[in-house]
């Protein structure tokens, strides 16, 4: 077992040129340029500190206004002045330095009623709920890949000029916006050309002169013409990764062995690409890259298995550096079985989580379930985290909203306590109670929210790369901006919920060895002089081990999340919210919004992460607890995904590593599994990179945190000790 | 049949006990009682108390609801009188933090079988299914024998570890539905094996070439597997292993698929002191490879290195909590 070995080898030998860009790559992320707050080298701009021309800025020279017109011509003013680099050795070229929110305020406090927004949302928040929604939608790559950015910008052009006609003010304003964003786009595009023209003239050495004309003619195309070659494709690719991440969040970016196929395909027959140089460019594109999520595989639309050889290569290019945070599988039961095993031995070797294997029928089903057509519904991705959504057509506020459900819970048992409620089903009717009120209180707010939220914090970029925002003048975000706009909430602390009413259950209701009044005593008082009745509570039976009561009071309180969520709509076409069993870093954020909770929890210890068991509660192994979290209907939810945190140990005495993984993942699967994040890591190694980051070993010791991955090095103390005392498994059983 | 199997441990995940990925049901009671066995717990047919040192928050709530007084405060945690205790389980209640626990637990068939049903996925992708292991599953065949039927029901495979000391009416029994046998020859010596196990072994020898004979006559059993614990001292020895290597290559060659050398490691320690036991190979560390070369030898004269696997190796510190 000593192929997790740091710095990892790779099983495809890297070029000189490929040494040289991770030797940079690494150095970006250790410099803390990529540095995202606690969250470690998880930015996908290089922080190079303030826009130094905001004097150049239209909100400033004309004050601002909180519309897209203005939202676009900044954003093209920031491109404006970003100035093209070319480093050493790269053939895939560009880097960002800002985001919008750097340069022009993009919160709700610029609304004209944003006393009225602040108030809702205070008491949601007051609540244990936050409806403040961004990214992790997915534009759809094939329109700007097939069209070009001339071709867009005729569209916008179009139709601008048809809502002028109309008078229609409102639309034709959105529709200058997304001008200035494209004609930003073709600017910078044309600047990288000119500087590689430039650096051609000036150098004498026959290489470089022809990696400059490369560059240079390739971008001299893709700033106004859909891309003719494989390696124009990765470019504008890469450029419109950026522009999209100028908006300033994390979006997932489709099935890139679909939309790159075609290029491959005719590199290939055409006998102007190689696979090595294919790998290359993507791995190029993994190393400029934070926080971007690209899936594989899956099926098409007439249901067979969508792996082709992109899929190969693009995973062969993670393969190829080891270093890179987010992929995907999607699995289903007719994938190519040789990829699903390439990706489980990818996996295998460099113990990073890299790929996440994902149940693709779950996804569909998901979608399906959620109102979206079969048509569309095939097209669905994997779009980070645990997300998905169709590329283009969807945007659903993934991933920042929250509910906090422990919060829920206390007002429940507090409730119960003083109207001294005798009996476990009056207790659980508060509970609902109590989560309609959160979520009252978070329609209330996302809806204040949503009437200006298309001017604040419009995603422009995305929009013009989506079905639907061009002809109908409206940002996606905005109400009917794309087809399908449900509100996505993530969900914390349902384990320990389940736990706690499990508990409760037991002790109080049935064996009635203490009163329901003193349970809410002793939580409140964090369990101070009480370590008995703590410790008869923390022995309750536990979700994550498999055992049928823990675990249907986990499906029950999932179903009721699910109930209660899907019962309110939001102001974007009426679409219902809907729950997902995942709780980002909230686990560890929230972990002081609650007191002490009848699973035995103390007050300050984070919660259950996800749909992950309480730490600690798993007793059973990690099969038994991998079928706990089988137990709620996973199509219900808008994801959840479960960590196995392995330890080299586990392959003692193993050959074939990959078939371990494998195996289980297509077991799981089957069992009605959603996605697994499977690491392999050595405890005491990480234990040792907290108290001597400076090893220059840990330089490249990636983790995957929780939807996403960093160094390990570069995350906060407190994330680190969170991460290491996870659970972690030295076998199966 | 017996309505109930007293079970110490119902496993899933296990990859040690037969082929592929299992669930592993650990049975209690045994009519050896072998001086390293890994799994002291399994041993008596009652389901006593056991007491945690680690999990233990010394609020002596065992001792107070003790009836019978068997309980004590000593020096080193709760002492356990099994002279007077009566297996009655209310120290195991009233304990806040499981520290005092029933050894066993009882399960019945339905119960067992929706348990072991829900992992039908993991058998299949890993080749594995449900292996009955102990203790001694023979003890209790009337209730193996019917769960075994009804696993093959469900295209599920079986596999029986037993060590052989039972009627050949209780083998013959469970057999019917036994996909593969898992049989342990620990000392070939009969005396010895007296001494160490409490029983001597031509019972053992005897049923083997029984099993053996049904497997040439097709029968339902697919693979025979013999297990030789290398316990320092006592059955790793160079004699030892030469015997029962001869005892194989004479009598089953045709029928054995796998003859297993299972290296001795002391992780089982803390299990003892649960029991308030005294682990007899303290102090004695894992086998090392060099330890095992001169048995792994010896064993290749009797059977093709193809059969012969050694399994258990652990390195240093990879002790599982008991």
């Amino acid at each position: 077992m000593d192929g997790v070995q740091l710095p990892f080898v790779p099983k495809i030998e890297q070029s000189e040129r490929i040494k040289v860009l991770e030797a940079r790559n690494q150095e970006l992320s250790l410099s803390g340029l990529r540095q995202f707050g606690t969250y470690g080298d998880h930015r996908c701009w290089l922080n190079i500190g303030p826009f130094p021309y905001m004097d150049k800025l239209p909100s400033q020279i004309e004050g601002y206004r909180m519309d897209c017109e203005q939202w676009g011509a900044d954003f093209e003013c920031m491109l404006d002045y970003t100035e093209p680099h070319i480093y050493p050795c790269e053939t895939i070229v560009g880097e960002i330095y800002w985001e919008i929110g750097c340069v022009r305020p993009c919160t709700v406090d610029q609304a004209p009623n944003a006393a009225e927004i602040r108030e809702k949302l205070d008491k949601a928040l007051a609540l244990g709920g936050l409806p403040d929604a961004y990214g992790h939608t997915c534009p759809d790559m094939e329109i700007i890949l097939n069209e070009g950015f001339d071709n867009i910008l005729a569209r916008i052009r179009k139709y601008k000029k048809l809502y002028t006609e109309l008078k229609n003010t409102r639309k034709s304003t959105v529709l200058s916006g997304m001008e200035h964003v494209c004609l930003g786009c073709i600017h910078y595009i044309e600047r990288y050309a000119a500087l590689a023209e430039k650096m051609m003239q000036e150098t004498n050495d026959t290489d470089e002169k022809a990696r400059f004309a490369k560059i240079a003619e390739c971008c001299r195309n893709i700033a106004h013409k859909a891309p003719e070659s494989f390696y124009e494709a990765a470019q504008l690719l890469q450029f419109s990764i950026l522009f999209d991440r100028s908006i300033g969040h994390g979006n997932g970016y489709g099935r890139m062995d679909q939309y790159m196929m075609p290029f491959y395909r005719k590199g290939i027959d055409d006998g102007t690409l190689t696979r090595k140089e294919a790998r290359e460019y993507i791995a190029e594109i993994y190393m400029k890259l934070r926080g971007q999520f690209f899936s594989f595989s899956g099926r098409l639309p007439d249901g067979s298995d969508a792996t082709n050889e992109m899929s190969w290569v693009a995973l062969e290019a993670y393969d190829l550096i080891g270093d890179y945070n987010n992929l995907g599988v999607m699995w289903h039961s007719d994938i190519d079985p040789e990829f699903f095993d390439y990706a489980c031995d990818v996996i295998s070797r460099h113990g990073e989580s890299l790929p996440v294997l994902i149940n693709w029928e779950h996804m569909y089903d998901a979608e399906v379930r959620s109102g979206i057509t079969p048509e569309d519904a095939y097209n669905v991705v994997y779009s980070g985290c645990q997300w998905f959504c169709i590329p283009g057509k969807e945007w659903c506020g993934h991933d920042t909203s929250w509910v906090n459900t422990l919060m829920v819970f206390e007002r429940a048992l507090s409730r119960g306590a003083s109207d001294g409620v005798n009996d476990f089903e009056t207790l659980y009717s508060y509970y609902t109670e109590e989560l309609h009120r959160t979520m009252k209180a978070f329609q209330e707010a996302e809806a204040a929210v949503d009437r200006v939220r298309g001017d604040v914090r419009p995603e422009m970029f995305t929009s013009i790369i989506s079905h639907g925002p061009i002809e109908r003048g409206l940002d996606m975000v905005a109400p009917r901006g794309v087809d399908y706009q449900y509100s996505a909430l993530n969900i914390a602390g349902l384990p320990n919920v389940a736990d706690s009413f499990t508990a409760l259950k037991n002790l109080v209701f049935d064996k009635k060895q203490y009163s329901l009044k003193e349970v809410a005593e002793a939580c409140k008082n964090d369990w101070a002089d009480n370590e008995i009745m703590r410790q008869r509570f923390l022995n309750q039976p536990k979700y994550g081990n498999d055992l049928p009561e823990p675990d249907a009071m986990f499906v029950r309180v999932c179903d009721t999340m699910q109930e209660v969520a899907e019962s309110y709509y939001n102001q974007r076409g009426g679409q219902p919210m809907r729950p997902s069993l995942y709780s980002f870093m909230r686990h560890v954020e929230a972990r002081n919004d609650v007191g002490a909770t009848p699973d035995g929890r103390h007050k300050g210890d984070v919660f259950a992460q996800g749909i992950n068991p309480q730490q600690g509660a798993p007793r059973r192994g990690l099969v038994s607890m991998a079928n706990s979290s089988c137990a709620p209907d996973m199509r219900k939810f808008q994801g959840g995904s479960i960590q196995v945190d392995i330890q080299p140990k586990f392959f003692d005495g193993k050959e074939e590593r990959y078939k371990y993984i494998s195996n289980f993942a297509k077991a799981f699967f089957k069992s009605g599994g959603m996605q697994l994040n499977i690491h392999i890591m050595d405890l005491k190694k990480l234990e040792d990179a907290i108290e001597h980051p400076e090893k220059p070993e840990y330089r490249n010791l990636v983790v995957r945190v929780t939807g996403y991955c960093a160094r390990f090095i570069t995350m906060s103390q407190e994330y680190q000790r969170d991460f290491v005392s996870r659970m972690n498994y030295e076998s199966m059983n | 049949m017996d309505n109930k199997l007293l079970t110490i441990d119902v496993s899933h995940g296990t990859t040690h006990d037969g082929p592929g990925m299992r669930t592993t049901v650990f049975v209690k009671g045994c009519p050896l009682h072998c001086v390293w066995c890994q799994n002291p717990e399994s041993i008596g047919r009652d389901n006593g108390v056991w007491w945690s040192f680690r999990d233990c928050i010394g609020c002596l709530s065992c001792v107070k609801v003790c009836r019978t007084n068997a309980l004590s405060a000593g020096d080193a945690g709760i002492v356990i009188d099994r002279d007077l205790c009566v297996n009655c389980g209310d120290c195991a209640d009233v304990c806040p933090s499981s520290a005092m626990s029933l050894q066993g637990r009882e399960y019945g068939l339905e119960e067992l079988l929706s348990d072991v049903l829900r992992y039908r996925h993991y058998y299949n992708e890993f080749g594995g299914g449900v292996t009955c292991s102990g203790g001694e599953p023979l003890l209790q065949s009337d209730f193996i024998t019917e769960f075994f039927r009804r696993l093959k029901k469900e295209n599920i495979t079986t596999a029986l570890d037993t060590c052989g000391f039972a009627p050949r009416e209780r083998i013959g029994s469970v057999l019917q539905f036994t996909d593969y046998v898992l049989y342990d020859l620990k000392l070939f010596d009969s005396g010895m094996h007296k001494k160490y196990t409490g029983v001597p072994n031509e019972l053992i020898l005897e049923n083997l070439l029984y099993i053996a004979d049904s497997l040439r006559s097709s029968g339902g059993v697919k693979e025979l597997w013999i297990r030789t614990p290398l316990i320092p001292g006592v059955t790793a020895t160079e004699e030892n292993i030469r015997s029962i290597g001869r005892f194989i290559a004479e009598n089953i060659p045709d029928v054995l698929t796998r003859w297993e050398l299972c290296a001795f490691n002391g992780i089982c320690a803390a299990k003892y002191e649960k029991m308030g036991l005294k682990w007899p190979f303290n102090g004695q560390g894992a086998m090392a490879e060099e330890d095992i070369a001169p048995l792994r030898k010896t064993a290749l004269e009797a059977v093709p290195a193809s059969k012969l696997s050694i399994t258990g190796m652990i390195r240093p510190g990879n002790g599982k909590d008991a």
